[in-house]
């Protein structure tokens, strides 16, 4: 069977704490940020978006991705 | 009376303000817990509490002054009482507003994911500090200049300029609360705009009410020096005015630049 390579998110010395919840917001609003500033089908948006699906619960992404389209997001995207 | 005593300590006749305060007071608490969970009667009981305090405030201290100005008890050892007293009283205060200081850099210098992780929050309109919050932070240092003026003047024996300079204290708080009533009337966002509304609005609007109290005090002191209560040995109650004044100003000051200058940017 082959190794199944598991990993996630690197540590970020921005973000030290247990709590990773700003980490998890930061990685969200870059990828966003990156897909504003390069485009949709850009692929260099990838590393981002990995990011913050490994780190963010699914719950907050489906908030906040209903907050960006009813233009109620509270971050600085 | 006080010429038979042996000893220059003040021995108070039995007096009811203190149990008419105890009443006030829970009248006031009852009755405001009652009207804010919309209960019959709440409002009625608050006001008549409200009411029955600022009376016993009154009488009780119109009762201090006739003992002390009129009676003469109030000694260098009895005025020692009330000096301490209230420099405590102003150490609690300070105590007081350092719980929504602290409310508003809880909030402030770590924004939650849920307001963004930004300060001030999207949306929430924030008044330039360099108008009107500058120049409210400048009146009530001028008053406390001004009140200064009149403790100088009331050393030195010269009654009527102290008059005019209390009037000039007093003069210059009512400019500042004018203003900054004008400025909360136009103000773009209310106290129930996010937790950035709870705590400006808090931490001003107590600093406001402390204002009021404080231009009240001064307002005393100015008809009692007209009236010649105050002599330049003797002027508990005025200092204490006066150190409530600095104290109400210097705490103006923390939230011009923690709350207008650094909270808008």
């Amino acid at each position: 069977m082959a190794e199944i390579e598991l990993k996630t998110a690197p540590a970020d010395f921005r973000f030290p704490t247990t709590n990773q919840t700003r980490h998890c917001f930061t990685r969200y609003i870059e990828f966003h940020r990156c897909v504003a500033a390069k485009g949709e089908e850009s692929g260099d948006c990838g590393m981002f978006a990995k990011y913050y699906r490994s780190l963010c619960p699914g719950e907050w992404v489906e908030k906040w991705n209903e907050q960006r389209e009813n233009g109620t997001f509270p971050g600085p995207l | 009376m006080i010429e038979s005593q042996r000893h220059s300590y003040h021995l108070v006749d039995p007096s009811p303000w203190p149990i008419s305060g105890s009443l006030g007071a829970l009248a006031t608490t009852v009755g405001g817990v009652m009207y804010m969970h919309s209960f019959q009667g709440g409002a009625t009981l608050l006001s008549l509490g409200l009411i029955f305090l600022l009376y016993t405030m009154f009488v009780w201290w119109r009762d201090v002054l006739r003992e002390s100005t009129l009676e003469g008890h109030h000694t260098k050892v009895v005025q020692l009482g009330p000096r301490y007293g209230f420099i405590l009283f102003i150490v609690s205060e300070v105590m007081f507003f350092f719980a929504f200081f602290r409310a508003s850099s809880h909030s402030s210098l770590a924004p939650t994911v849920e307001i963004g992780g930004i300060w001030p929050p999207k949306g929430i309109g924030v008044l330039d500090p360099w108008e009107i919050p500058f120049l409210n932070t400048l009146i009530p240092l001028s008053s406390g200049a001004a009140v200064t003026w009149a403790h100088h003047a009331i050393l030195a024996g010269k009654e009527k300029r102290a008059v005019y300079a209390l009037v000039a204290t007093v003069l210059l708080a009512l400019v500042f609360t004018g203003f900054q009533g004008m400025e909360y009337y136009q103000a773009p966002s209310t106290i129930s705009d996010s937790i950035y509304g709870s705590t400006f609005f808090l931490a001003t609007g107590f600093h406001g009410f402390h204002v009021i109290i404080g231009t009240l005090f001064s307002i005393i002191c100015g008809i009692r020096q007209y009236l010649g209560h105050l002599t330049k040995e003797h002027h508990v109650g005025f200092e204490a005015a006066a150190w409530y004044w600095h104290f109400v100003d210097v705490v103006r000051l923390f939230p011009f630049v923690s709350i207008y200058w650094w909270g808008g940017i």
